[in-house]
């Protein structure tokens, strides 16, 4: 009951409330801050971009139990794409289109692979197969000529810059719609059919559910909110390097910070989005030679502590008295 | 009921969080009362270029202690002579932490100046591309010129060497030599990646003008740890000279496993790999005869290069072929903040753009692009030490060919 609940949460008046508190704030606050001067806007932007990261990981391994190392991918691909585009004049500087090309390329991307991988691979052996993933496609793009400008990468126009306020704006609206998107796809049967699969992939296919294809719908979906984050930070950093934007980097943190705010939860990857972006920025600020140790241990110290995230902090900490527990659960 | 209240309280609990966190981000910084010039630097200090990173910052360090020692700048705008304080930031060799890094020293740290990172797609161009969206001036080396121009930058200058000349290094120095010990079968090992591709061209179209033909030319995959399908073919190539351009552990592993081999030329030139203090503690007497690239050399005839190469021996215990650049980068620096007598960022490149400066690199001119060039060197590794080779004019050491492994 408690875990089922966990998985499909119920919408409550706070929630919503708290949720819609939270974005309003979120959406208003570049209106009280110098936004070419606020530390807090890039701190922001980077956290939303984390978020749809981390929520695109959180859908693929949380609820359907297929844990990819290969994330890095399509959110190289993602970056490729939009720059490409932009380099043969079919798109432009922060450009729907070429964002939305970008995010579609990897969820086709995502569904080619996706079928043999998750035909075949489980577990283990499926982290081991998008790992691969990712090293093959950051040599074919290191590889690719003139099209993705070889070891070099593809250099785009930095004076096209004008003011972070889109990046923050389009990096909040990506975030907003993974969290939305993963919300609905979890209360759907969707999300029941990839809890099933997670929990026991035999059952379910005994019971209808086919497997593949709901694996395949997580993968696809959590590719192209990973590739949108590419195409936003391609835009952010104007140089798409190879060995920058197919970093292992970009796999691993979003792992981390689902599984440090909750994994399998649609709330958890926000908090360890904003919890783990927040211990990386003030560690690197003040302590600029030693923040990986500060990183790490605190990385280690909340596995340790707490192993489902610190949205199981509610459960491992309950100090309500036993009846009213009881009363809870009943 | 239970999970929505204990969600809710969560909320509320990461709502206040996200407030307090937004609100402390928010606070004006205190008002500061000018009295010191804050220089920001993004270096790698951790991931793969850690090393260069502190060599780098132990340059820029140097520069500033001694720029405070001497009383500090002279400030016409604020009407006094101020110290200087070096702020690192890490970037972590990583070309988006790097563009954070600097995002975290014009927002956080509030610098009034950049001195630029290492490596052009690592650290330098993120930085000049973050820099020149906050109008910040970066102060940079250590980055090829044609990527950096192709950006068409506004807000910073690059102090780097020339493609052509480096490349044409080699080739000058053989042509040196007597006619029968110049390399017939010379062969090009040149990394697959940003920057070696790109000496990898120059050096191809350089070679048929300067009359050599290359018995061998591959790229080289970095850290593949086994390069002996490249040097077993070399050795049946019958190759007597080598151009590698790699990293430092690349080469370490390429010439042991050229000794394991057996392969012997008498003329080895390393780009990038064959530089370091690491080079050389790794290698020990195989790493004789070698020779390396190099920014400075602590022979240069300019005032202070002595000194600078021997403080830099005593606080590391090995030699340097480039802190010279990166000190004379901040000699720059702090000589236009005086002639500018402000430390706004526009004004302060307009005066590295219109005056000639003398540091421990000689003089240095930028042109009108924001490019001032200097000449790259070679060295040769004799006990430890990288003996200036090229260019010819400042040095009288002359190189020695190396013999066969088993006759060392």
């Amino acid at each position: 009951m408690e875990e089922s609940e966990r998985m499909r949460p119920k919408p409550s008046t706070p929630i919503l409330l708290s949720a819609l508190l939270l974005l309003g704030a979120a959406a208003l606050y570049p209106f009280f801050v110098n936004v070419e001067e606020s530390y807090a806007i890039y701190f922001l932007f980077l956290t939303f971009v984390h978020v749809g990261l981390a929520q695109g990981w959180n859908l693929v391994a949380g609820y359907s139990g297929q844990a990819s190392l290969g994330q890095h991918a399509f959110f190289g691909v993602g970056a490729y794409l939009t720059a490409m585009t932009w380099k043969a004049g079919w798109t432009g500087y922060l450009d729907p289109l070429a964002m939305l090309l970008s995010g579609a390329g990897a969820a086709v991307l995502a569904i080619l692979v996706g079928i043999p991988l998750l035909a075949k691979l489980r577990g283990d052996y499926f982290a081991l197969g998008t790992l691969g993933l990712g090293e093959i496609l950051r040599v074919i793009f290191t590889q690719g000529g003139e099209l993705t400008g070889g070891p070099v990468g593809l250099l785009l126009p930095s004076s096209a810059y004008q003011s972070m306020r889109p990046y923050y704006y389009l990096a909040l609206l990506i975030a907003v719609a993974a969290v939305i998107a993963v919300w609905l796809i979890v209360r759907s049967r969707v999300g029941l059919a990839l809890v099933a699969v997670r929990e026991d992939e035999g059952a379910a296919a005994a019971n209808g559910i086919h497997v593949l294809k709901y694996k395949i719908v997580a993968f696809a979906v959590g590719a192209l909110f990973t590739a949108l984050c590419g195409s936003l930070y391609a835009y952010y950093l104007f140089h798409i390097h190879p060995t920058g934007f197919f970093s292992l980097n970009w796999a691993l943190m979003p792992v981390l910070m689902t599984i440090l705010g909750g994994i399998g939860t649609v709330v958890g990857p926000v908090i360890g989005a904003f919890l783990l972006t927040g211990v990386f920025e003030l560690a690197n600020m003040w302590l600029p030679e030693i923040h990986p140790i500060i990183s790490g241990t605190f990385i280690i110290l909340v596995t340790l502590f707490l192993p489902r995230g610190v949205m199981g902090i509610g459960t491992r900490f309950d100090v309500r008295p036993r009846w009213r527990k009881a009363l809870a659960i009943g | 009921m239970r999970v929505s209240s204990m969600l809710s309280g969560r909320w509320t609990v990461f709502g206040f969080a996200l407030l307090a966190l937004m609100l402390w981000f928010v606070q004006p910084a205190e008002a500061r009362k000018k009295k010191e010039i804050l220089i920001g630097t993004n270096l790698p200090l951790t991931g793969i270029l850690a090393g260069v990173g502190i060599e780098q910052r132990w340059a820029y360090q140097t520069a500033v202690d001694d720029v405070n020692k001497a009383g500090g700048i002279w400030v016409k705008e604020v009407g006094k002579r101020m110290p200087v304080r070096l702020v690192v930031a890490d970037d972590a060799s990583d070309p988006g932490k790097a563009a954070a890094a600097v995002e975290r020293l014009i927002k956080v740290k509030k610098v009034d100046l950049l001195l630029g990172g290492f490596a052009a797609p690592f650290g330098v161009i993120p930085g000049c591309i973050t820099a020149e969206k906050y109008r910040r001036y970066y102060h940079t080396s250590i980055c090829l010129i044609p990527p950096w121009l192709e950006h068409n930058f506004k807000w910073s200058t690059l102090f780097f060497f020339d493609l052509g000349q480096a490349c044409s290094v080699p080739y000058e120095i053989w042509n040196s030599l007597p006619a029968a010990e110049r390399p017939k079968k010379p062969a090009l090992i040149m990394e697959d990646t940003f920057d070696g591709r790109a000496f990898a061209g120059i050096f191809r179209g350089l070679a048929e003008k300067y009359g050599y033909t290359f018995a061998l030319d591959e790229p080289w995959a970095v850290g593949a740890k086994d390069y002996s399908a490249q040097i077993i073919k070399a050795k049946s190539q019958g190759v007597d000279a080598i151009l590698i351009f790699g990293s430092d552990a690349d080469c370490i592993t390429f010439v042991r496993q050229m000794k394991e081999n057996d392969l012997n030329v008498k003329y080895m030139h390393g780009w990038k790999g064959t530089w370091a203090g690491e080079f050389w503690k790794a290698l020990g007497k195989d790493a004789e005869y070698i020779l390396c690239d190099g920014f400075w050399s602590m022979d240069f005839p300019f005032p202070g290069a002595k000194e600078l190469g021997e403080r830099y021996h005593q606080k590391f215990n090995k030699y340097s072929v480039s802190a010279g650049a990166v000190y004379a980068l901040c000699q720059v620096l702090w000589d236009a903040i005086e002639k500018a007598g402000t430390l706004d960022s526009a004004k302060v490149r307009q005066a590295v753009l219109d005056n000639e400066f003398n540091t421990v690199m000689g003089k240095v001119d930028y042109d009108e692009r924001g490019v001032a060039t200097f000449v790259s060197t070679a060295s040769q590794w004799r006990n430890g030490k990288q003996m200036t080779v090229s260019p010819f004019e400042w040095t009288d050491y002359k190189i020695k060919l190396a013999p066969p492994w088993n006759a060392r």
